[in-house]
């Protein structure tokens, strides 16, 4: 055992003939922000559920906080919070009762000092009183990340941490993640389908698919990995390409039907050297393309997120067309 | 330790949520109400000497009374069922079982949250029963008894309840259970006729029905007829057998998934 935050080794995790996990194997450093980004059904909630001690891996090892989540769960437990994709609270209790029970069930003392700290911080201390069966999806999401923080925990595992929330939420609950991070010294390792999420939040993304990880590694190292940035032109006439290609920086260039794909490294840097690189007057438009960790996820599995996504609203259509 | 904090913690979430869904409570008190009410008045029309003869009570509501609190027991079993399904089914239970808190915990405080919601019961039955003329004997001792029986009897039915539900996360699973059970226990117990009123396969039934136990402690103190002591100590080790059933299951099965 090292001093990571979190060690996994190989994981497999079988539901009966279904593969939800193929070998994992990661690692997450403390302090860290880490994401693991892939569509429904990769095994994204299955890594976190073992990680958790919530069900137990079919073969491989995972060590959390420096401890076994099979030999040691109760250590695992007391040294995490958990954050579901749905809400869980109790509607009938207000934040006070909500909080007792965790408070409670990790054996936390002296609660009530924490946990005005929290309402506090979180901007819920003025209706605290209330049941939360009235809160909105905002105020509810962050009394669960409260109380997921209540006990002190090293590692936060949010599950899909902003899915259903409105972008202003989004945006809320992004600063909240990093401070969070920043301010309590609290590892997380989040769940995410959403690339700008990942972008946004993450030190370290593993893109994962099929119960595998398919890349590791900062956004910036991933979004590199595909090859560059594209610079596209629209041109009226034809123009002499000779002195663009022998840019340092251009990787690639290809014409076809009035447009001209330029690959560089960065365009930012790159787009005045081709500006005089050629006869601008014969452009009529400029575009740049940056690769986003969705490219990264096509390039690796010939598919989009959302795309591999199950339709839902389809979905129940197709089974409601079919009781007809 | 950390056991008894959470039990703790999580019984008084059970109380709790009693008294915030006070419909749900008045609903469960209406159906032993209706039961005393109109089915005990429907017998009252008899002759007066009948009456005393076949239950002992000029007032049939007074023979009925401790028959239908035991039976009402019997929601607690449905009530403990219920909850763990909704837990499951709203992830609460993944959100318990993320933490140290011990399994056993979370088994007693839905037993002990369901026999508290059965015990309510007991002062509006009784207030309802002086209500409709039963003549109710000032006894503590026997009220004592009488309510011990009846815990007792919540422990057993919310166990079981519990153990069969404990992997289910269909909400309407504790409900079919409920109208499989209930019914029969009732008639197959003391709780609306003497037992010398059955034919002997019945009768047989009724001297192990639970229900029987609580009932006739019951009894023995509205009717002021002194009843076995004995009673009592089936009724308890019928509990000890349910919660170490659903102690048993629970630490088998009681899991996130």
């Amino acid at each position: 055992m090292n001093g990571n935050a979190i060690e996994v080794l190989d994981l497999v995790k079988r539901y009966g003939n279904v593969t939800a996990l193929a070998g994992v194997t990661f690692s997450v450093s403390r302090g860290e922000i880490f994401g693991l980004l892939g569509p429904n059904g990769a095994g994204k909630t299955t890594t976190i559920k073992i990680l958790t001690g919530l069900t137990p891996p079919t073969s491989g090892r995972a060590y959390v906080a420096g401890f076994d989540v099979v030999r040691q769960p109760n250590e695992v437990k007391r040294r995490v919070g958990w954050v579901s994709s749905e809400v869980i609270l109790d509607d009938d209790l207000n934040a006070w009762e909500n909080l007792e029970l965790q408070a409670r069930l990790q054996g936390v003392r002296n609660w009530r000092e924490r946990a005005t700290e929290l309402l506090k911080y979180f901007d819920l201390l003025q209706s605290a009183g209330r049941p939360v069966g009235g809160y909105s999806t905002g105020m509810r999401k962050k009394l669960e990340i409260a109380t997921a923080l209540l006990h002190s925990p090293e590692i936060l595992f949010l599950d899909e941490p902003t899915i259903g929330l409105d972008v202003n939420a989004r945006a809320m609950l992004w600063d909240l993640i990093r401070t969070v991070n920043r301010e309590f010294g609290v590892t997380i390792l989040l769940t995410t389908h959403y690339m700008e999420e990942a972008d946004a939040l993450c030190n370290r993304v593993a893109i994962i698919n099929l119960g595998k990880i398919m890349a590791l590694g900062s956004p910036a190292e991933l979004k590199s990995s595909v090859g560059g940035e594209v610079v596209e032109l629209e041109i009226e006439r034809p123009v002499d390409l000779s002195a663009l290609k022998r840019l340092p920086d251009v990787l690639d260039v290809a014409a076809s039907d009035g447009k001209i794909r330029i690959t560089v490294r960065k365009a930012d840097e790159t787009i005045p050297a081709i500006v005089k690189s050629l006869d601008f007057s014969a452009v009529k438009s400029l575009r740049v393309e940056k690769p986003t960790l969705d490219t990264v996820f096509m390039k690796l599995t010939g598919k989009r997120i959302e795309e591999s996504h199950v339709d839902y609203r389809r979905f129940y259509a197709m089974i409601r067309r079919s009781r007809r | 330790m950390s056991g008894l904090g959470a039990f703790w913690g999580l019984y008084k979430r059970e109380v709790v949520k009693i008294y915030r869904r006070a419909f749900a409570l008045v609903m469960t008190f209406m159906q032993p109400i209706i039961w005393i009410i109109f089915f005990g008045s429907s017998l009252n029309g008899m002759p007066r000497e009948y009456l005393v003869q076949f239950f002992g009570t000029p007032n049939y509501i007074g023979f009925v009374l401790p028959g239908q609190l035991a039976t009402s027991m019997l929601s607690t079993g449905t009530f403990s069922a219920m909850s763990i399904v909704w837990d499951r089914r709203f992830g609460f239970l993944k959100k318990i079982l993320v933490t140290p808190a011990p399994r056993e915990a979370v088994f007693f405080s839905k037993v002990a949250g369901a026999v508290t919601r059965g015990l309510v019961q007991v002062p509006v039955m009784l207030a309802a029963a002086l209500a409709f003329g039963v003549a109710l004997p000032l006894d503590p001792v026997g009220y004592l008894e009488w309510i011990a029986a009846l815990m007792l009897l919540g422990i057993g039915f919310s166990s079981i309840y519990l153990a069969v539900a404990m992997r289910s996360s269909d909400w309407q699973h504790p409900q079919l259970v409920a109208n499989v059970m209930n019914l029969p226990l009732m008639f197959t117990s003391t709780a609306l006729f003497p037992r010398t009123f059955y034919p002997a396969w019945m009768r047989a039934i009724a001297d192990v029905n639970p229900i029987t136990f609580a009932t006739e402690i019951g009894r023995g103190v509205v009717l002021n007829d002194p009843y076995t002591p004995t009673l009592l100590g089936y009724l308890a080790a019928f509990a000890a057998a349910s919660m170490a059933i659903g102690l048993l299951v629970a630490r088998r099965f009681m899991t996130a998934e």
